[in-house]
């Protein structure tokens, strides 16, 4: 779904107006529109990739927060020319650290919190708020208002309401100095979501500032140290805060793809005499595979007896571990991360998944579910010439962070997916320490 | 549905949409359909966790039952449901009030508004409010004013009302009544239900036509030779004898449930899933469906009644000797009509309609049949090759078969049907949601998608307007014959077809 732009060109203010402008607005500058009495949307949109790639003059502006194709592109090329492993995925926090070191000065105008996402926009969030960190540490605080209207098609236009955007745009120590403006910009009785759209190993500080309890918080364990990331998923919804993960939505098709292969009741009793689960994911980032295990083992009623590093190959480190099946017997785990010529955007993606079950009678049954993107050779080979195979293809979703955004707040999920917050503890034991 | 484990992997992966803080009134709240469909389905929503923990259902009648009435007695009439879900029906029946309400008494609908704002107050159902009309036909049209004269359908986002089955008894009556409802409420808070179009069977018809591509470019007059569409009954009339002597199997499956299997056998693609293109599509193929004869509908349609049949040991009465029946009744219980849709997609294709109670088996399905080959090079084992058929089963055994020729074996050429068969038992192994349980969930979500809307009602009756005339001005044009009772219906029915060298599957 095509981006817009925000109705008005937006103002800028001083920060200290920023209230006032907002309700004088509603009452005479959009006479006749109704303010949609929906959500705030606060969104921290650092964009670091997108500034450094401007900034040294290997993508135009405008900075727009938006992760298009363009961009993945320009990303992708120049993975290669930093000297980074062609594994690596675009959102690697390592790509843009590595061009962060290369010289230029290239400026670009940055329009981030001014362009609303068509898919989020017809959700009519009631407040964008969005704060835009700069490359410059130093640079001033600058506020920008502006209202929009979604662009809905015919049939729709009915419940049609709009909304305004808040920009806060300047250096991080600027912005979390500034936070106290943040609050009264939140309508109390509405719900809040806060979309912590980076990597969650930086600023942690603002980061717990702005998802306080009682915010819906929305996060991507693909993004950052996975002890880390796992860390803040448990500690949230422990806390009763309602998590949503991108990394963990993006696995959508994984577990139906899965969960479609144990459907014929013929093949149920199957899931009761697994042996063996195998999961490859790209590059050295195992979080998402370990999450995908730690809803299988959930699933399964298994017991997480032990879990270990595993050497990866070469490629970095694999995660082992042993769970004990609700009738004792014992369960191997193998999580190994695999080199990939075309990495996909987010690190950690998933490339396969093998189970093994032996039932007691018949042939054993051996599932293998593949990336469409990846493969899954690895998994295919060896020992299985006297099992029952069944192989799928997994799709690979086209789909914009923002797409994932807008299935959730359309959901209006106000607590965590009980499926993950069911498996987060069990992934954070299982990830080695 | 054979009782199988349930899928761990399946369990919490389905995707809902949220309903929002809500009040569900049920107007009729000491009549059948509440205790035997509504609340059941309210009671697999709570325990499916769809409900929202800000939820309230205030049942209404006339009767002075208490909130504690209420409650036993939706207990006593699903005590074999609640037997195996105790305490969740503790929680959930927490939630079930009762307030004495007689829509044709104003101070009691004033009553309803103070109680809607008490309820409000006590379970923070912030206003939202969803009116189900399970009352007589009769009073709709009052119902609804009743409910705007009090201002509970003010609010157009908040308030939504829900109308049962049947929406008037012909086409006047429909537009009459549409005319009432659309002064007291907007278009989009009006949800006219057809609880077939709940059946995941039936909305699986959309999904088996656009989410394929093998199927849509055949779709047409090019391919398809006929359609016939058939929704049988074991039973008789039950107890139902008071109304559907006043209805008759025309108006209580055909024009409604059957039309709308049509309508969604023979639409456009819309150009997306949503409310309005769905509704528009619909829309349009029921205005441009026709009986094939609608000068003289004699000529294609059959009614028929079941007389007495069964065996000695056990017998089974005529629809003359069922209580409640009148012994001269001239009611139908049976109904064989032939239809055309004139539009570039179906011109010439005819769709045969059928619905009958007492027949052999209860089954509901669609058959679409295809053209023969153009040349027959092989013999076949049946003489001719039988036509290729698409044949989608609505229940039981929900599922698809596609019945094509093979080769049979041996030595020579020769061809014979097989069938390939989807079943959804057998795929998934898990049974569908009621009807109901899926449509009151639309409904409070809002959702309109599975709901009639006006122009879709008042086409469908505005199609068998030439027969309901007829039956009603010169009845002798369209006797009423009768069938034994476990027959396929009238000889008559079948000539229908075989004037066009056809005949019905025969399931």
């Amino acid at each position: 779904m095509a981006a817009q732009l925000t109705l008005q060109a937006p103002q800028s203010l001083p920060p200290n107006e920023l209230r006032d402008h907002l309700e004088r607005l509603w009452n005479t500058g959009l006479e006749g529109s109704r303010g949609a009495a929906t959500f705030t949307l606060v969104i921290y949109e650092a964009s670091w990739l997108q500034q450094q790639l401007i900034r040294t003059g290997l993508l135009d502006g405008p900075i727009n927060g938006l992760l298009d194709r363009n961009l993945i592109e320009r990303a992708k090329a120049a993975v290669s020319s930093c000297g980074l492993p062609l594994s690596t995925a675009v959102m690697d926090q390592r790509l843009a650290w590595a061009l962060g070191q290369r010289p230029g000065d290239h400026r670009a105008d940055d329009l981030r919190g001014q362009f609303v996402d068509g898919a989020i926009s017809v959700h009519m969030p009631r407040r964008l708020i969005t704060l835009a960190p700069t490359l410059d540490p130093a640079r001033s605080l600058e506020t920008l208002v502006a209202a929009f209207c979604p662009l809905v098609d015919e049939g729709i236009a009915a419940a049609q309401a709009c909304g305004d955007a808040v920009v806060l745009r300047g250096g991080l120590g600027v912005l979390q100095q500034n936070l106290a403006l943040l609050d009264p910009l939140i309508e109390p009785g509405l719900p809040c979501w806060v979309w912590w759209n980076s990597s969650l190993d930086e600023a942690p500080e603002l980061l717990e500032a702005l998802a306080l309890a009682g915010r819906r918080l929305v996060v991507d364990s693909s993004l950052g140290a996975p002890r880390r990331c796992i860390d803040l998923l448990v500690a949230r919804i422990q806390s009763g805060q309602a998590v949503s993960d991108l990394n963990w939505m993006r696995l959508r098709t994984w577990r139906e793809s899965l969960a479609m292969v144990f459907d014929p009741p013929s093949r149920r009793d199957a899931l009761e005499h697994v042996v063996q689960l195998d999961i490859d994911v790209e590059g050295d980032h195992p979080l998402m595979g370990v999450l995908l295990a730690a809803w299988i083992a959930d699933r399964l009623g298994w017991h997480l007896v032990s879990s270990f590093a595993v050497d990866g190959d070469g490629v970095g480190t694999g995660v082992g571990a042993e769970f004990e099946r609700t009738d004792g017997t014992t369960v191997q785990f193998r999580l190994m991360p695999v080199p990939v010529g075309v990495p996909r955007i987010h690190p950690g993606a998933m490339v396969g998944l093998r189970l093994i079950c032996e039932a007691p009678q018949g042939a054993p049954l051996c599932v293998i579910l593949c990336s469409e993107s990846g493969g899954c050779m690895r998994l295919e080979a060896g020992g299985m010439a006297s099992m029952e195979l069944l192989e799928e293809v997994v799709p690979v979703p086209d789909e914009s962070e923002e797409m994932e955004l807008a299935r959730l707040l359309s959901g209006g999920h106000d607590t965590t997916n009980p499926l993950l917050a069911a498996a987060a503890p069990i992934a954070a034991r299982l990830l080695p320490a | 549905m054979t009782a199988v484990l349930t899928n761990p992997l399946r369990v919490g992966l389905r995707q809902e949409r949220v309903i929002s803080p809500q009040c569900l009134v049920i107007f009729g709240a000491s009549g059948d359909l509440t205790h035997r469909k509504l609340i059941p389905a309210l009671f697999e929503l709570f325990r499916q966790r769809r409900l929202p923990s800000e939820f309230a259902v205030l049942g209404c009648a006339r009767r002075p039952w208490s909130d504690t009435d209420f409650r036993n007695r939706m207990a006593e009439a699903m005590a074999a449901e609640i037997a195996e879900h105790r305490s969740a029906w503790e929680q959930f029946a927490a939630c079930l009030y009762y307030e004495p309400v007689d829509l044709q008494d104003p101070p009691t609908v004033v009553r309803l508004g103070e109680r809607l704002d008490l309820i409000d107050r006590q379970r923070a159902t912030r206003g939202n409010r969803t009116f189900y009309l399970s009352v007589s036909p009769a009073f709709y049209g009052s119902g609804c004013r009743a409910l705007a004269a009090a201002g509970l359908l003010a609010d157009p986002a908040r308030s939504r009302v829900v109308i049962e089955k049947p929406f008037g008894t012909d086409y006047a009556s429909a537009q009459a009544l549409n005319k009432v409802v659309q002064a007291c409420a907007q278009e989009n808070q009006i949800f006219r239900i057809d609880h077939y179009l709940g059946k995941e069977t039936v909305q699986n018809i959309l999904v088996l036509r656009f989410a394929n591509t093998i199927f849509e470019p055949i779709w047409n007059r090019n391919y398809i030779a006929n359609v016939q569409i058939t929704a049988a009954e074991t039973v008789g009339v039950e107890e139902r004898a008071g109304y559907y002597e006043t209805s008759g199997a025309l108006r209580d499956m055909v024009q409604n449930h059957l039309t709308q299997i049509l309508a969604l056998t023979a639409m456009e693609p819309p150009g997306r899933f949503d409310p309005e293109s769905m509704r528009n599509e619909k829309a349009k193929v029921l205005q441009a469906a026709r009986l094939a004869n609608p000068e003289e509908p004699w000529k294609c349609c059959v009614r028929g009644q079941y007389g007495p049949g069964g065996s000695a040991e056990r017998p089974i009465a005529g629809y003359r000797q069922e209580p409640g029946v009148n012994p001269q009744s001239t009611t139908e219980t049976y109904v064989a009509t032939k239809l055309f849709i004139n539009n570039w997609r179906w011109q010439g294709v005819p769709f045969y309609i059928r619905t009958g109670k007492r027949l052999p088996k209860r089954l509901s399905e669609v058959v679409l049949t295809f053209r023969e080959a153009p040349v027959h090079l092989f013999d076949a084992a049946g003489g001719a090759p039988t036509p290729n058929q698409l044949i989608l089963r609505i229940q039981p055994d929900e599922g698809a078969d596609i019945r094509f020729e093979v080769k049979a074996p041996g030595s020579g050429m020769r061809s014979r049907p097989v069938d390939m068969a989807f079943s959804y038992d057998e795929s998934f192994g898990e049974p569908s949601d009621e009807g109901y349980v899926r449509l009151l969930a639309d409904a409070m979500l809002g959702d309109p998608t599975l709901y009639t809307r006006s122009d879709e009602v008042e086409a469908a009756w505005r199609l068998y307007t030439p027969l309901i005339e007829l039956m009603e001005e010169s009845p002798e044009q369209v006797p009423v014959q009768t069938y034994e009772a476990r027959t396929w219906g009238p000889a008559a029915a079948d000539n229908l077809l075989a004037e066009d060298g056809l005949a019905w599957r025969r399931p």
